[in-house]
């Protein structure tokens, strides 16, 4: 359905063909006394071996849902109603509770926003990182806390046989988060989910985690799945990027792409609200607006209230559609930016939104 | 394990990136919690009395029966009411039996019987407390309506019953009696533990670690919820205590000749105009053992209590 993606420098040592992780139509929803929350509503994309992928869109925009969704660990009331997940070539929605024990922490790996609360207070750092070695390796205990301190000594934990001998109060944010790390890499997954890893940091540390975890991707060959809104740290470290807005992917395309020739409004709104360096402005560009209602989204195109070029078509929901090479979004107008033809040259896809849209106005 | 080995750094690649002050870490000896725990317990003085009076109950109650023998149940009848001597230092009881002795073996009884019915009370209430906090849902609302039903239930008539059904006299039917009558505190507060520490971010990492259900509630929450099970056991050993000396006085707990608190106490009652010193051993030792109990529970509350300033 998508666009083809260009092709990536892979490991040699990798299966060149097929994706590591692929999601299609994946929809979870949370069945709420209020109401049904649509949070992730029909998400495609995919990530292949080594590749970076960033997550990015506003709070509550089903990012985090995306991820927790591809790890299976969605609690009541909510629930992947459909869709695929597919991690090479097996359906992660399809595997028991036990497969998916292994797959967790093992295949796929994930840190969260806040190093400060992630780690268990009444253990030792060492021994909760030998803990998610001996969850998914045969090794004794003591290979596995040689493994933990090992993978102090590479995230950067000076004096590792000490710091694996510290509870985690007695470190530092970004201490804390390296040794998250540690943990989710300690099993040499094909995938990490980051969800936010440097949003709790202070800018410095922040740095200094995007340059560990660059150094860590090449070192062992794994693709990320970079769940952010800052978009500085998707410039950083993505390959390709998903642009998502109200559980919807909005836009996907290579990070260049998505830069330089953002298509869809909501994109290019985004990229607006960054302040520039060496600008001279009084106020920030902002998205006009907040994000719908989950439990009561608009009909037709989910950004249409706050689009600057909303136009009567936008009341259809536009499809997710190639407007270029390696390049799709959800989004009427033409991939120049025009507002689409509905007059006899018009696209198939238009001409019968149009009709559509033209049936409303005449029975209403 | 080749597979553990074999993320490799490259030759001159570091990972470690420049470590900035930020990233430095204190690492002059921090109090862990046990330590802290013991610094505020240590300055409850009631507590700490409390405690050293406890071992030594606890000490006389092992080695006095060990050494006394079978001194606690031989009768003598020509040596009733004796005053206190070197050989039996409280005198002798209406039948001739050593006070001192008897009252120790008493003492074991009671330490014994609340002891175990506190296990079981902490592994029931441990249990279910956890099953209901971490599943929630209909099994927790079921557990805990069954911890309603069990406290709706005058607990004394049901023991009772118990006792006049598998026959009164056997300690096991009054310590299994006590138990499963008395977990319903210790499951509502580990109940309320695990609700709290079931979403905490930790314990989601675990589970995105792979770690299994039963591997999070034994290891990740369980260790976290021990301080208000370690009160509510304290404070059991008190009410249970009190449970089986009220039983065996009244004739269901344990029987003579088996000494027990209880049965002591009404054994004394018969004498309360002859010998009113008699009814003051038992009841003493009692009140002893339950006031240590109970204040050595109030001092490893407020130790576990992270709100509660160290002194000094």
């Amino acid at each position: 359905m998508s666009a083809a993606i260009p092709v990536l420098p892979r490991p040699a040592d990798r299966n060149q063909t097929d994706n590591l992780l692929e999601l299609k139509g994946v929809r979870t929803h949370f069945f709420t006394r209020d109401g049904t929350v649509k949070a992730v509503d029909g998400v495609d994309f995919e990530i292949r071996h080594g590749q970076t992928l960033g997550v990015v869109g506003e709070s509550g925009c089903g990012k985090s849902i995306t991820a927790l969704s591809v790890m299976r660990l969605i609690e009541k009331p909510g629930r992947t109603i459909a869709g695929d997940i597919t991690l090479e070539g097996r359906d992660l929605l399809k595997l028991s509770a036990e497969e998916m024990r292994e797959v967790r922490g093992n295949t796929i790996s994930m840190i969260f926003q806040e190093p400060m609360t992630s780690l268990n207070p009444v253990y030792r750092c060492g021994d909760q990182v030998a803990e998610a070695v001996a969850l998914h390796k045969k090794v004794s205990d003591k290979e596995a806390m040689s493994r933990a301190i090992d993978m102090f000594q590479q995230v950067g934990i000076a004096d590792p046989k000490r710091r694996a001998q510290s509870y985690p109060h007695e470190l530092s944010g970004g201490m804390r988060q390296r040794v998250m790390i540690a943990m989710a890499l300690s099993t040499n997954p094909e995938l990490l989910i980051a969800d936010e890893p440097t949003t709790a940091l202070d800018v410095t540390i922040q740095a200094q985690i995007l340059e560990l975890m660059k150094a860590l991707r090449e070192q062992n060959r794994m693709a990320i799945m970079l769940i952010t809104h800052d978009l500085g740290v998707v410039a950083e470290m993505a390959d390709e990027v998903v642009v998502m807005y109200a559980g919807k992917v909005m836009e996907r395309a290579s990070v260049t792409t998505i830069f330089e020739q953002p298509h869809h409004p909501y994109t290019q709104g985004l990229l607006a609200s960054i302040p520039r360096l060496g600008e001279h402005r009084e106020r920030l560009e902002v998205i006009k607006g907040t994000v719908p209602n989950p439990l009561n989204l608009p009909a037709g195109c989910l950004f249409k209230r706050r689009c600057p070029y909303a136009m009567p078509i936008c009341n259809t929901p536009p499809p997710l559609r190639a407007i270029g090479p390696d390049h799709v979004s959800r989004c009427w107008l033409t991939p120049e930016g025009e507002p689409p033809s509905i007059g006899p040259d018009a696209t198939p896809e238009v001409a019968e939104a149009a009709a559509r849209e033209l049936t409303v106005e005449v029975s209403a | 394990m080749d597979h553990v080995a074999d993320i490799q750094l490259p030759v001159g690649a570091s990972t470690a990136g420049p470590t900035s002050d930020a990233d430095e870490v204190d690492l002059t000896p921090v109090r862990t919690f046990w330590q802290l725990v013991r610094q505020r317990f240590l300055q409850h003085r009631l507590a700490v009395i409390a405690l050293v009076i406890m071992i030594v109950l606890v000490v006389l109650a092992i080695a006095v029966p060990i050494i006394a023998g079978e001194a606690w149940r031989k009768t003598n009848l020509k040596t009733i009411f004796l005053p206190p001597s070197l050989d039996a230092p409280l005198g002798t009881d209406g039948l001739g039996r050593n006070i001192f002795a008897r009252l120790m073996q008493a003492l074991q009884t009671s330490l014994l019987v609340g002891t175990l019915a506190v296990a079981i009370i902490v592994f029931l209430g441990a249990t279910i407390g956890a099953i209901a906090g971490y599943v929630g849902g209909f099994v927790d609302n079921a557990l805990m309506r069954l911890v309603d039903i069990v406290l709706s239930i005058p607990v004394f008539f049901l023991i009772i019953m118990l006792v006049a059904f598998f026959g009164g006299g056997d300690m096991r039917v009054i310590i299994l009696a006590i138990g499963l009558t008395g977990w319903t505190l210790a499951a509502r507060l580990v109940r309320a533990e695990f609700l709290h520490l079931r979403e905490t971010d930790y314990v989601q990492a675990a589970r995105a670690l792979g770690a299994s259900d039963l591997r999070i509630v034994v290891r990740h929450i369980l260790p976290s919820a021990i301080a208000p099970l370690i009160v509510a056991a304290t404070l059991g050993i008190a009410d249970s205590v009190v449970a089986e000396s009220t039983l065996s006085y009244l004739g269901f707990g344990i029987n003579p000749p088996n000494a027990s608190l209880g049965n002591m106490l009404s054994d004394a009652q018969e004498y309360l105009f002859r010998v009113p010193i008699l009814i003051v051993y038992p009841a003493f030792t009692l009140i002893l053992l339950v006031l240590a109990a109970s204040f050595i529970g109030d001092g490893l509350r407020d130790a576990f209590d992270p709100r509660q300033r160290i002194e000094k």
